[in-house]
């Protein structure tokens, strides 16, 4: 499989960590209902068969953290994106 | 080789470029390219993050007069004591590197002045390529050079080659 980092290009996976989901946002543990947030998140997760948004750590080229749009029964990429859109500081 | 990374605080990527142009001359890159200036070169190597080198440099003089030049505009953090550097030139180089850089070398993809961060043998590298010599610098961490070195000399073994210090 290879991810086209929007930094350096086409690489193998090699360099790649997946890093899990990337649909999920961590809940604020003040809420009230927050042990109720934390079972969602941590436990009822989706398993796609298709098109899937997970987040992937460029480790071994420029350390960005990338979410790509990956289809789960082909690996086909359709997209990969900064996960922090790029924004320049 | 005197070396630090470069680092865009939040707020001031143009501002952190404007210092550089303003002192060294030089047109920051934005993608994986390498920018000189006499013996100062700038590299991309991450969204924002460079890495500045300046070849015969006091190390020490060189980072700190970097550090006061970007002051609250980029975290510059020394890397001269980090890095094993080494320049490979000559005909047969890119069937070296091919046997162990997952990056493709081909003049169509990788030209001077084009800069590559990725693993050789699981070390992460910079490779940067000068001129179409072809030659190119390639800088592995100092802690992996050993490894680094027994890679490289198997890999140009069958070709021959020669080592020189500079
Ligand atoms: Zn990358």
């Amino acid at each position: 499989m290879r991810i086209n980092c929007p930094y350096c290009g086409p690489r193998g996976n090699e360099e790649f960590a997946y890093l899990g989901d990337a649909t999920v946002r961590r809940p604020d543990p003040a809420a009230e209902d927050a042990a109720a947030q934390f079972y969602e998140y941590v436990y009822l997760r989706d398993n796609p068969a298709g098109s899937h948004r997970e987040l992937w750590y460029h480790g071994g080229g420029c350390r960005s953290w990338l979410v790509v749009t990956r289809n789960i029964r082909t690996h086909e990429i359709s997209d990969v994106a900064f996960a922090d859109a790029g924004d320049k500081p | 080789m005197a070396a630090a990374s470069v680092i865009a605080r939040r707020g001031k990527a143009d501002a952190c470029a404007a210092a550089i142009t303003a002192h060294y001359g030089v047109t920051l890159p934005t993608g994986p390219r390498r920018a000189a200036s006499g013996d100062v070169v700038f590299a991309g190597v991450g969204p924002w993050r460079w890495i500045a080198t300046a070849e015969g440099a006091d190390a020490a003089e060189f980072v700190a007069q970097l550090r006061e030049r970007l002051v609250f505009v980029a975290a510059v953090t020394d890397q001269s004591d980090a890095r094993l550097v080494v320049r490979l030139r000559g005909p047969r180089v890119r069937d070296v590197l091919a046997k162990g850089v997952p990056v493709d070398l081909h003049p169509r993809a990788f030209k001077a002045g084009d800069v590559a961060t990725t693993l050789v043998a699981h070390i992460g590298v910079q490779i940067d390529m000068l001129d179409d010599g072809p030659t190119y610098l390639i800088a592995a961490p100092r802690s992996m050079a050993g490894s680094f070195w027994s890679w490289l000399t198997a890999s140009a073994a069958e070709f021959g080659y020669d080592v020189s210090r500079s």
